[in-house]
């Protein structure tokens, strides 16, 4: 029996018991496998659905495709998995952040049907961020198996991002640092080997099923400085591009919760408008990765005009998708209007100067795709890595920068979290490791509370008081009242001195007389910052706490500070 | 901070009935009543394994607005004060995360079903989950107010009913209220036994405090031997918080006591640990 006991509870094993970091590398590897696998499925069945559904493409009702599959994927997710429509990626941020990345066992799939529903249709929305929630989710609840403590959980979570990344784009690097940049936030030793892993076994799950090819294959490009000092006029647009997508998509959601139709129909309306767009430009439906094919390959055909369009277009498509109850990510449509971005600035500059020798439409296509996603994303090194490595294009590593590079800056200017962070920054729940709101959110009132104060009543004399000073070393003496216990004012050692030197006044003094009863107070139950900033404002070393108008003791800055310390070792030790 | 009990208000009828059980236990233990009323028909609990979502029937947003109004009026009524509660932070813009670090919580016996909410039906996997994750007991209600009078711990020898049983004798330290022990006898133990277990565990002292009388069953189905549960008892248990697999595989006591017995139960998890208040 206590054999089988230890089986049933793969943590105590003794092989993991031996070293931590073994147990992580082990559970990353299992995470790693998991969520390339729900990657390469969601692949398929996207592929299934494309096929399946081509044969009715051509018909004039086709537009409702979308439209069906978006009201379905609502319907799924909000009637039988009961969860919000969207990516996901924010919850896994935000669970990472705030709660040692604890998610819900049902999030390690429904984001996956629901997406392939949404996008195996026609919706414009990318399959990414529902496997990246999948994986996370994954990595969660294997750490909820193996009894993992909170940090390795987030590492878990981090597992399971890369790994979904790394397979679905066969970009283990860029798996890698989207998990570091975006999701954790942060860069330690010991997170960085156990997400390798993950990444480099996600990728060969993609391998085994699919084989070793790169994802969007081109042409050799002969770059000139001329070309790389042109990506900064790239950068503008892109930028541009994805300040617009950001606040196309957020404003979307402010109509959509101001219509009064059921919660299916608002998916269907929108799908139905994805769909009319789509009878007249197709490229812009799914997920896109057909035409961003062919743009870097250089057999786009249409002209700048039509580039321009299918920016524009792809953009109120995916607003409609998401923004109306679709279920999907933002990041293949980011690479699909990229690249309409790059192209159009391509033709652009040689419209206007004809005699330069501009490198191919194929490689501005790349750098779009890399200025959009580090501008939506503000995460350069992730849009650099990725765009590398689903090219193979080494030669393209600097143009790649700048354009990245300026992108996230210009958009900064203007949106100063990314399109992931938006919602969790404006409700202040955006938590880093190590950050002073990180910290102060890991305490609370009560584990900071001094209470070796000694409560006197109000009708004491000041003679008995002085006693009791006597036996106590605070200089502070809550005064409660003597029937409902309630707190009702603070006595300061200052506020006797008057009468100290005054014997007479000894037995003709209450503390009622001297009490201060206009003190602010603290509730135990109110957020820390809260009342770190009331302290802050009105000058204040340490304020009294009451729980139910009860005296339960005295919050100090002195207290504050050394567990602070204490609290932010723990976030940032590397152990 | 003191003792509190989590509620999560229903302004219907049978919201009503809840709510009167809640106060009344805050009551007669002098613990604080703490009212969170749903403006969201889902909300998320994150303890300390595990990410718990609770998927609340339409009947819990029936008029919000009379909602606190009426919350007042019953908990006054037992001379409660009661504090309420609202989401401030969000995991997704519909789904508000409550705090977990209450000391008790309220629950019907489903809280997503409503076929088997007014009946004895059966416990809901949300419930079960709180009951499986949470460290402090879940008290969950009979469908009609009725103050109780005693205090009854089912023992079983278990781990949990120990803690059971611990929770008991607080219950009875706070409350003034005789205690009953009810143990169904499984062979091949035998009564020394469970004797022994009480006394390895230093309950002597309370046990000669607070016992009224230790019922040790022999005879007779588990079942049939509920009936000499005091109908007016607060019955005190230890559960797991199985699924529903897991009972149908391996049985739950848990299960037979809450489909038996219509009084007030209060269900201590694995996850429980006790704080001497």
């Amino acid at each position: 029996m206590k054999r089988f006991s230890m089986w049933r509870y793969p943590a105590r094993w003794p092989l993991f018991r031996v070293d931590d970091r073994l147990l992580l590398i082990f559970t990353g590897a299992i995470v790693g496998i998991l969520s390339g696998l729900a990657a390469v499925a969601l692949n398929r069945s996207l592929s299934f659905m494309f096929d399946y559904l081509h044969r009715f493409r051509g018909h004039f009702l086709a537009f409702l495709l979308p439209a069906g599959g978006a009201a379905l994927s609502s319907i799924f997710l909000n009637q039988i998995i009961r969860e919000k429509p969207g990516h996901g990626v924010p919850e896994v941020i935000y669970s990472v952040s705030r709660y040692g990345g604890l998610l819900r066992f049902r999030s390690s799939f429904s984001r996956l049907i629901s997406s392939c529903l949404t996008i195996g249709s026609g919706g414009s929305a990318g399959p990414e961020a529902p496997v990246v929630m999948s994986g996370s989710a994954i990595g969660s609840n294997i750490a909820t198996l193996f009894s993992l403590n909170d940090k390795q959980r987030v590492t878990l979570v981090g597992c399971g991002a890369a790994g979904a990344i790394s397979s679905i784009f066969n970009a283990p690097i860029a798996g890698m640092i989207f998990t570091m940049e975006i999701i954790l936030g942060e860069w330690s030793t010991v997170n960085i080997v156990p997400i390798a892993i993950a990444a480099v076994v996600g990728t060969e799950v993609s391998h085994f099923f699919t084989g070793d090819q790169i994802a969007f294959s081109h042409r050799n490009f002969s770059i000139h400085p001329l070309d790389v000092i042109s990506c900064v006029g790239l950068a503008v647009l892109t930028a541009l591009a994805s300040i617009i997508l950001t606040r196309m998509l957020r404003r979307m959601h402010g109509v959509v919760a101001k219509v009064s139709l059921p919660f299916w129909l608002k998916a269907a309306v929108g799908g139905c408008a994805v769909g009319l767009l789509g009878l007249y430009f197709p490229d812009i439906l799914g997920e896109g990765y057909h035409s961003i094919t062919e743009m870097i390959g250089g057999i786009f055909e249409a002209g700048i005009l039509a580039a321009a369009l299918g920016a524009i277009l792809k953009i109120v498509a995916t607003s409609l998708t998401l923004g109306w109850g679709g279920s999907g990510g933002i990041f293949a449509p980011c690479l699909v209007i990229g690249s309409f971005v790059g192209l159009f600035f391509q033709r652009g500059l040689t419209v206007m100067f004809p005699y330069v020798d501009w490198v191919n439409e194929g490689c501005y296509a790349l750098l779009g795709m890399a200025g959009l996603i580090s501008g939506i994303l503000q995460a350069p090194l992730t849009g650099i890595f990725l765009i590398v490595e689903i090219t193979g294009s080494y030669e393209v590593m600097l143009p790649l920068i700048v354009v990245s590079a300026f992108s996230t800056t210009i958009s900064r200017y203007f949106e100063p979290a990314s399109f992931y962070l938006k919602d969790l920054v404006e409700r202040g729940q955006l938590l880093r490791p190590g950050t002073d709101s990180r910290v102060l959110s890991d305490l609370s009132i009560a584990e900071l509370l001094e209470t070796d104060c000694i409560c006197v009543k109000k009708d004491m004399l000041l003679r008995d008081f002085l006693n009791i000073v006597q036996k106590s070393r605070r200089n502070y003496f809550p005064v409660e009242d003597e029937k409902t216990g309630h707190f009702i004012g603070m006595v300061h050692l200052d506020d006797i001195r008057p009468y100290l030197f005054n014997r007479v006044m000894y037995d003709t003094v209450l503390i009622e007389q001297i009490m201060n009863g206009k003190m602010m107070t603290a509730d135990i139950s109110d957020e820390l910052p809260a009342v770190l900033s009331t302290m802050d404002e009105n000058g204040f070393f340490s304020m009294p706490v009451v729980s139910e108008k009860r005296f339960v003791g005295m919050i100090s800055k002195a207290t504050l500070l050394d567990q602070y310390r204490k609290e932010l070792m723990v976030q940032t030790s590397d152990t | 901070m003191g003792t509190r009990l989590l509620h999560i208000f229903r302004n219907t009828p049978l919201g009503r009935e809840t709510l009167f059980q809640s106060a009344y236990f805050c009551k007669q233990t002098g613990f604080s009543l703490v009212i969170y009323i749903p403006r969201f028909k889902k909300f998320l609990m994150y303890f300390k394994n595990d990410a718990v979502q609770v998927d609340l029937d339409d009947s819990y947003l029936v008029a919000h607005k009379t909602a606190e109004v009426h919350a007042k009026e019953i908990t006054e009524s037992l001379g409660i004060e009661p504090v309420f509660i609202q989401e401030d932070a969000f995991t997704a813009s519909t789904l508000p995360d409550i705090p977990s670090d209450f000391d008790f919580m309220c629950c019907p016996r489903s809280i997503s079903d409503m076929s088997s909410k007014v009946s004895l039906g059966h416990i809901g996997s949300p419930v079960r989950r709180i009951v499986r994750s949470a460290k402090f007991p879940i008290l969950i209600t009979s469908p009609v107010f009725k103050p109780w009078k005693s205090i009854a711990v089912m023992f079983g020898g278990s781990r949990n009913s120990v803690k059971a049983l611990k929770l008991g004798f607080r219950m009875a330290r706070k409350t003034g209220m005789p205690l009953d022990i009810f143990t169904q006898i499984e062979k091949p133990s035998t009564r020394k036994e469970y004797k022994a277990i009480v006394t390895s565990k230093n309950f002597d002292k309370n046990l000669s405090t607070y016992l009224h009388h230790w019922y040790l069953f022999e005879k007779h189905q588990f079942e049939e031997n509920l009936y000499d549960v005091p109908h007016d008892a607060l019955v005190v248990l230890g559960a797991y918080g199985h699924g529903v697999i897991k009972d149908i595989l391996f049985g739950s006591k848990m299960e037979t006591i809450q489909s038996t017995l219509s009084n007030n139960l209060l269900v201590v998890g694995p996850k429980y640990s006790q704080v001497n208040r």
